[in-house]
């Protein structure tokens, strides 16, 4: 067995029983790893119809056959499951070391079922693996359940843990590994706090077996030069993080400000890459095997708002600084640093908080129901919502239902800017065409990283698209999909692709399991998850309907900036989209289309 | 003519900003940019003489690929951003 480890978990945590069982090899050679073969687990044990909190949902914890291997940004796995804050497929991935200690210690994943009695955590340690009570860590934040499983279990274990907040069941809730890194979107968490199910703590000694050693190396080593040596992965992001891209959106017109108001933040410069390597940077860190090293370690020495940690990110960084009307780095960072403690997801935060300012600016919210005043550019509500948020106190408790629920219940639902209820990140579509394509077509509801077409779009990386224009970002986006279906199923970093691209991939996938396939063969992996992904939300009920944007984007024009007077012109991008897919007008996939891709079931 | 310098191109430009006479092209503008902030910024935006591909150089917002490439023409009143190659999010 090469790549692949060969055995699964299966925990049944109504039973309290623990199965290792052989990994569903065929399903394996067509669905990769991590986000592909958790998805097709999903959908042949789960009822796509499933309630996300119930005992009948599964989470399912996989990796990559590269994950643990000496591939470059080997570092990934991914939890799937049925998300609460979409009700689409939920399949999130994070970096640091948990997925490859998994590895090490044996196992491809983990499958949960069922809902345990009270609070347990999973302890993994080699051949061991044990269900325990957790009932002294529920309500502890992450930092103190990391601290707490590390002391009593191994020095070198790896934990990835829910926070209060998905204990409470809030629709964003993230679950953390390392303290620090996050399957971030959709509220997975709140999933496994659905299931009282705290903490996975592993420790692993063994190693992963790749087909062809010699030539897995030169492939690994080929990869890992030419992302040192590529302006973007070798210098940008190591430098500056991903935060760097906050001045070029705001140059370019599409920085969502103030809830989607507008493309242009005044401001802007002062929440950029720039100003926090600046202010706040102590250090850039990497996950494991990475090559590029884009996290930024942060401390706020003093003010109001001390406190250490990591991040933010570009997307928490605007969600929080932009789209709130912020330009206090320190408020931005200190919020940031409380969802990765309380276990939220940033990008869901502030953008719900971006909403409701928008709400009580128009009325539909008063200051008694929330408890204070909130208008745009205030600081200090950002790093309160977001503690109450967490704890699902005050306002927080309706915070917490992410910004459709919130605006639906008091009766505007226009006001959320989200797409199958979860909020879009940092790209103004209608200053980046495609990226309104990206997210009306998005298997798991507004999102950045399943199609990133800002890359070619705004970057000119690796192609020049003109943002402005509908031509061929319909064909661009499907290449993008597939591609990126392929790199969160094979167990690697998506950045990898800012600096190499499928040669490199898949030649590390073919030497490391030991496959002779073309490029296109591997490309067609991706399609092949993409497409089952759709069918899974096609099952739980979506439809066309469903892949659409925000009325304002489709509607109200960009007042300002470059893209001034643009909408999104998504009805000709779909209708392309569709037909390049080989779906029907309807966009469900044709039994042509299923047949030639060999998706079963 | 108005010049935004962001991530590296800062330090070697030692401003943040800057207020240039007005260059008939892009390429002109990059060429006295070289010539005025010193090696790094002229071996960084120029490759061989020609406006190097590895900068994302923004015309009011709009990136010089879609305006016609170094050869676009600016008016005095352009406000042109000049990046370094960078993506992420």
């Amino acid at each position: 067995m090469f790549g692949w480890k060969g055995t699964l978990l299966r925990v049944n945590l109504t039973e309290k029983t623990i199965q290792k069982e052989p990994l569903n090899m065929k399903d394996a050679e067509l669905y990769l790893g991590a986000r592909g073969l958790g998805t097709k687990y999903m959908i042949d044990e789960v009822d796509p119809k499933v309630e996300p909190f119930s005992p009948e949902n599964k989470v399912i914890f996989m990796t990559g056959p590269l994950t643990g291997t000496f591939a470059a940004c080997s570092g990934r796995y991914v939890v799937v499951t049925k998300a609460p804050l979409t009700g689409t497929i939920g399949a999130s991935n994070s970096g640091g070391h948990f997925g490859p200690e998994l590895k090490f210690a044996g196992y491809d994943g983990i499958i949960f079922e069922g809902k345990a009695d009270g609070p347990v955590y999973l302890y993994i340690n080699d051949d061991q693996v044990e269900i325990r009570s957790a009932a002294h860590l529920w309500g502890k934040d992450v930092h103190e359940t990391t601290d707490l499983l590390v002391a009593e279990t191994e020095e070198d274990a790896r934990v990835a843990c829910i926070g209060p907040a998905g204990e409470r069941l809030v629709k964003f809730a993230t679950i953390m590994n390392d303290k620090h890194r996050a399957a971030g979107r959709s509220g997975l968490g709140a999933v496994m706090g659905s299931k009282n199910l705290k903490a996975v703590v592993v420790r692993g000694t063994g190693a992963v077996a790749v087909a062809q050693p010699d030539a897995f190396l030169a492939t690994s080593m080929d990869a890992r030069t030419k992302l040192k040596a590529h302006p973007v992965t070798g210098v940008g992001l190591p430098t500056y993080g991903t935060e760097v891209l906050v001045n070029v959106l705001n140059q370019s017109g599409a920085l969502p400000t103030k809830n989607f108001a507008s493309g242009k933040f005044d401001r802007a410069d002062e929440t950029g890459g720039e100003t926090l390597r600046e202010k706040y940077l102590v250090r850039n860190k990497g996950c494991f095997g990475c090559s590029i090293g884009c996290a930024r370690v942060t401390r706020i020495s003093d003010g109001p708002y001390q406190g250490f940690g990591e991040g933010p990110e570009y997307e928490a960084g605007w969600s929080y600084g932009a789209n709130c009307g912020i330009h206090d780095l320190a408020a931005i960072t200190k919020a940031n640093f409380i969802c990765n403690e309380l276990g939220l997801d940033p990008i869901t935060m502030g953008a719900t908080i971006a909403c409701a300012m928008e709400m009580m600016k128009k009325g539909s919210l008063s200051r008694e129901q929330v408890g204070r005043d909130l208008v745009f550019g205030d600081a200090e509500a950002i790093v309160e919502l977001t503690r109450q948020t967490g704890l699902r106190v005050g306002f927080g408790d309706q915070l917490a239902e992410g910004s459709y629920r919130l605006a639906e219940s008091y009766g505007c639902p226009e006001l959320s800017m989200t797409v199958k209820k979860q909020e879009l990140p940092a790209y103004d579509p209608r200053g980046v065409q495609g990226m309104g394509l990206e997210y009306a077509t998005s298997n798991r509801g507004g999102c950045h990283v399943r199609g990133y077409l800002t890359a070619p779009e705004i970057l000119g990386v690796p192609e020049k698209l003109d943002p402005l224009t509908t031509e061929g970002k319909a064909f661009w986006l499907k290449i993008f999909q597939d591609l990126t279906a392929v790199i969160d199923s094979a167990g690697i970093c998506l950045f990898t692709s800012l600096g190499i691209g499928l040669p490199e991939i898949a030649a590390q996938i073919r030497t490391a399991v030991g496959w002779d396939c073309s490029d296109e063969a591997i490309l067609e992996l991706g399609e092949r998850i993409w497409n089952l992904e759709k069918l899974f939300n096609l099952k739980a009920g979506f439809s066309k309907a469903d892949d659409t944007l925000p009325k304002r984007l489709l509607e109200e024009p960009l007042p300002d900036g470059p893209a001034k007077g643009k909408v999104v012109e998504l009805e000709p991008m779909l209708e392309e989209y569709y037909a390049l897919r080989g779906w029907d007008a309807d966009g469900i996939p044709t039994a042509e289309k299923t047949k030639a891709l060999t998706i079963e079931g | 003519m108005k010049v935004n310098f962001y991530a590296y191109f800062r330090e070697y430009a030692n401003a943040k900003e800057l207020t240039v006479d007005h260059c008939a092209t892009v390429e002109e503008l990059i060429i006295l940019l070289g010539q005025r902030c010193g090696p790094r910024m002229h071996k960084e935006l120029l490759n061989e003489g020609t406006v190097s591909d590895q900068v994302i150089i923004l015309v009011n917002g709009r990136h010089i690929a879609h305006l016609g490439g170094p050869q676009a023409r600016l008016q005095p009143d352009d406000e042109i951003s000049i990046f370094p190659l960078v993506a992420g999010g």
